[in-house]
């Protein structure tokens, strides 16, 4: 048996391993194990329906991202308006 | 006639009862205008699949929800407490939503607060139904999102959870996300190390020595650094604080073995400690985590006892009513009381009469007629009869206020018992650090081999295997709160149980608490031809505990009673009910109200009389009283035989105290105490240096229940009893109390075991290493073996057989 085999059993198993620990560790942070009867309950209801309310909530998040950058985007130009107005050109 | 369902929410009622309606050759039935509001409101939004899922759970019978304190949502100041703005110019709130019964609920909630424009994300946790809702504050207010819960049948009020619930809940998902990462490191350690340990017996080629080390010291290193951060942190904060905790033992062996194992790999001679390294980390930290999660619930519900008081009420001035906030109430202003309805401000009666439920204050649940001049206290509810009363101080002034802000006072008040565990690993860390540096020291000077003598050093402080002492206290105390909850007591904090297992004396509250809290029947007669569905339909209109006491006993002795339907109901002021039925006249109450009827009645009696007589004659006579709870004088001679001392602590008089103690055996009395004087009389049992445990049920047993060094309330108890205590009784049997005692002495003497048998350890261990007889096969094994033997001492706890005194 060579190192090379020995390096890439426990490299590929170790590296299998530790993206399960990094799904689980994403898993904790988004909150995903906070509410532990939604495993249960909530999977009565996760139908085609639901899938639908899904979108339309991102939707909803979508415009209001869009929104807010038009805003963001119209502060911007108003206040780079008042810059301008502000410049006096030498004469 | 015959019981149906209401199409809502699946309570059945009588047929006679029910709105009924037709639709499409459908049959439906509702209980009220609320549930047939709800149900259409459903249908023509297309959600009433919620029926489906609902199946046969029953509901709350939707309530016409009254919208007048629905503008209070959009004012500044609830929204400068409850809401926070985002970034993007979004709001977000957390609502306690009620009513929720299934998670067909949660669905729907959900799905109504999703269609509603202008919310961004709502979210409802299925286990606690508190949501999270943010929204667009240029789309829609948050009294229409509140309009729109309540029009579904529910209710929602905010809640601050940035208090400590969040704090908590942050900590421990800190603590799971490294123990994940601690213990897959240390699995992936083990199974190299094993290769390791083959390699010393059959002879293993140092290149194959290099890669295990090299796997290892990558595997080692985040569990070091990310998991065992927190040892030193700790370990950081002892050395500012100039202590040695268990921290720093842990740290400081964790850290010098993962170091000398980096040395022995680069310079390939000697073992590497990895493994160890690992296994202190991950084994200490599990016993930090079963500490963290058994940690008891912040109290969040002070909010509660304030928010369920109303925040504005009626003033009369020049005759106009207008709803006024409370904090604009001054000294001398009118104030009218509606029944049901909180005061919330003290003051005196001007007019009207009628009877107060004080319960929250004394503790005692039967009612207090008031009438002219008479005294009103905040805290308190009027039951039948609208008053106007003046106000003689203002709210800030007023007793729900100061017991509230005294209440919070004791909770950062209460005496802290150290653990017993904790002031041992001081003297240990301390003792096992001499040790280490001493034999560094020593075979440094006899041997004159550097290298050698930092091994022994570093085994040392490896062998000394902070492990079975990091465990030995969770563990124990785990498994007690396991053992506990399953008979119905809930420790809220597994320290509690080290707590109370030092304590020599209990303090109990009288009513609520030895005794049932409500008037039951003890003695009942009946004249003529009796009819008890008659009765029960009348006391059923009421709310005063005696009523409530008949209709139970009434249910308890016959055993089917046809609901009658009663016309002309009328209550008489804290005297009785009044009603028709197919003619007949009916007339329930105390012994005063027959006898103004003149109706002749035997009112000789000491306790409470209840009346009932029809078309002027005499029908039924009940006594009642409120009784002792059953094996309530068993369990406190058992407990006196533990010997631990009793004291009772009550809000009523003298006489009904002495009646009580002497029925159960409590020698000692202190009777006609106000809220904050009971906590004053634990307070000075604890400058005696007492351990008190105290027993109680009452809003007016909070402030001292957040005094005691361990507080248990009843399940039926009030909110905040519940949330200021450590220990809550499910089943409220005093035999409970005496089975929390028994069970977390045996639990200690566990805690006492698990940490003598870590320090026999040490005392075998130590030497070995001192002598350089270690290598890093018996430093694993011995570790592993040592918290294995905890874990077993402390499962041994499950076999304790709690007396049973019913049958004795």
């Amino acid at each position: 048996m060579s190192e090379n085999i020995v390096i890439l059993m426990i490299g590929v198993s170790t590296f299998l391993g530790a993206l399960g620990l990094i799904a689980l560790l994403w898993g904790v942070k988004t909150g995903q194990f906070d509410d532990q009867s939604k495993f249960i309950d909530a999977a009565r209801y996760d139908g085609e329906e639901e899938l639908r309310d899904a979108v339309m909530m991102q939707k909803k998040q979508e415009m209001q991202n869009k929104k807010m950058q038009k805003k963001k985007a119209q502060k911007k130009k108003e206040e780079e308006e008042k810059k301008k107005k502000n410049y006096m050109p030498a004469d | 006639m015959a019981e149906i369902a209401c199409t809502h929410c699946n309570l059945t009622f009588d047929e006679s009862v029910m709105i009924t309606e037709k639709q499409n050759d459908k049959e439906l039935n509702f209980c009220c205008k609320g549930c047939q509001g709800v149900y259409h409101l459903l249908e023509s939004e297309g959600l009433d699949t919620f029926y489906d899922k609902l199946g046969n759970t029953t509901l709350q019978p939707a309530s016409t929800q009254i919208s007048a304190d629905l503008e209070k949502f959009d004012l500044e100041g609830f929204k400068n407490k409850y809401i926070k703005s985002t970034e993007d110019g979004l709001s977000e709130i957390h609502l306690i939503i009620e009513g929720i019964h299934c998670s067909a609920c949660v669905w729907l909630n959900e799905k109504v607060l999703h269609k509603t424009n202008g919310i961004i994300e709502a979210s409802i946790n299925y286990t606690n139904n508190k949501a999270k809702v943010v929204w667009d504050p240029e789309e829609v207010k948050l009294s229409q999102i509140i309009e729109t819960i309540r029009s579904i049948g529910y209710n929602a009020y905010p809640y601050d959870p940035s208090l400590q619930e969040e704090r908590a809940n942050k900590t421990k998902k800190e603590y799971y996300s490294r123990i994940l990462v601690a213990v897959f490191g240390s699995m992936n350690i083990m199974w190299i190390a094993i290769a390791h340990y083959a390699g010393y017996f059959t002879g293993m080629q140092q290149n194959f020595k290099d890669i295990l080390n090299v796997a290892e010291f990558i595997l080692a290193t985040p569990v070091l650094f990310y998991s065992g951060w927190i040892f030193f942190r700790g370990a950081y904060y002892g050395f500012k604080n100039h202590i040695v905790n268990m921290d720093t033992l842990v740290a400081s062996g964790a850290l010098s073995a993962y170091i000398y194992s980096i040395y022995a790999m680069t310079t390939q001679h000697g073992e590497v400690y990895f493994d160890s390294v690992v296994m202190i980390i991950t084994f200490v930290l599990v016993g930090k985590y079963l500490e963290v999660l058994s940690k008891k619930h912040a109290v969040d519900t002070l909010d509660s006892i304030m928010g369920s008081t109303p925040t504005e009420v009626t003033t009369v001035k020049n005759s106009i009513k207008s709803l006024v906030s409370v904090e604009n109430i001054q000294v001398g202003d009118l104030i009218e009381l509606k029944p049901g309805e909180k005061v919330v401000i003290d003051g005196q009666v001007t007019s009207g009469q009628g009877s107060f439920d004080e319960s929250s204050l004394t503790g005692e649940n039967e009612p207090v007629f008031k009438q002219n001049g008479d005294t009103v206290l905040s805290g308190s509810i009027c039951l039948d009869s609208v008053i106007h009363y003046e106000a003689s101080k203002d709210v800030s002034g007023s007793l729900l206020t100061s017991i509230v802000s005294l209440l919070e006072e004791s909770i950062t008040k209460k005496p802290h018992i150290e653990q017993l565990a904790n002031t041992i690993s001081g003297y240990f860390s301390n003792i096992i650090l001499l040790i280490a540096l001493l034999s560094f020291a020593g075979w440094y000077y006899w041997s004159g081999n550097f290298e050698t003598a930092l091994i022994i050093g570093i085994s040392v402080i490896v062998i000394a295997c902070p492990c079975a002492l990091g465990l030995a206290t969770p563990m124990a105390t785990l498994v007690g709160i396991s053992i506990a909850a399953k008979r119905g007591i809930l420790f809220k904090e597994a320290t509690f149980l080290e707590t109370m297992a030092k304590s020599r004396l209990l303090a109990l509250d009288k009513t609520g608490t030895i005794t049932e809290g409500k008037p039951s029947v003890i003695k009942a007669e009946f004249y003529g031809d009796f009819d008890p569905a008659l009765l029960l339909a009348l006391v059923n209109t009421s709310n005063h505990p005696v009523s409530k006491g008949i209709a139970r006993y009434l249910i308890q002795e016959n055993d089917t009673l046809e609901p009658v339907h009663i016309t002309a109901i009328k209550s008489i002021e804290a005297k009785g009910i009044e009603a028709e039925v197919d003619s007949k006249k009916l007339l329930g109450g105390n012994a005063s109200l027959l006898q103004e009827r003149g109706i002749k009645v035997d009112t000789v009696s000491e306790n409470t009389l209840f009346l009932f007589a029809v078309d002027g004659t005499v029908a039924a006579r009940f006594e009642l009283t409120d009784t002792i709870r059953e094996g309530a004088k068993e369990a406190i001679s058992a407990i006196q035989k533990m010997g631990i001392k009793i004291v009772m602590l009550t809000g009523d008089h003298e006489q009904s105290a002495l009646k009580v103690a002497n029925a159960v055996g409590i020698q000692t009395i202190h009777a006609k105490l106000l809220p904050q004087e009971k906590s004053a009389l634990i307070q000075d049992f604890q400058k005696k240096g007492e351990v008190v445990v105290m027993v109680g049920d009452g809003i007016n047993d909070a402030i001292a229940l957040a005094q005691s060094n361990i507080a248990i309330a009843m399940g039926q108890g009030a909110d905040v009893a519940i949330s200021v205590s450590d220990v809550v009784l499910l089943d409220e049997r005093p035999q409970s109390i005496l089975d929390a005692y028994t069970l977390s002495r045996r639990t200690f003497s566990a805690v006492k075991e698990n940490l003598g048998f870590s320090l026999l350890y040490n005392v075998i261990a130590v030497p070995l290493a001192v002598a350089g007889f270690v290598n890093p096969l018996i430093a694993a094994l011995s570790m592993s073996l040592s918290s294995l033997i905890v874990v077993g001492n402390s499962m041994r706890i499950k076999l304790l057989k709690f007396k049973d005194l019913s049958h004795e």
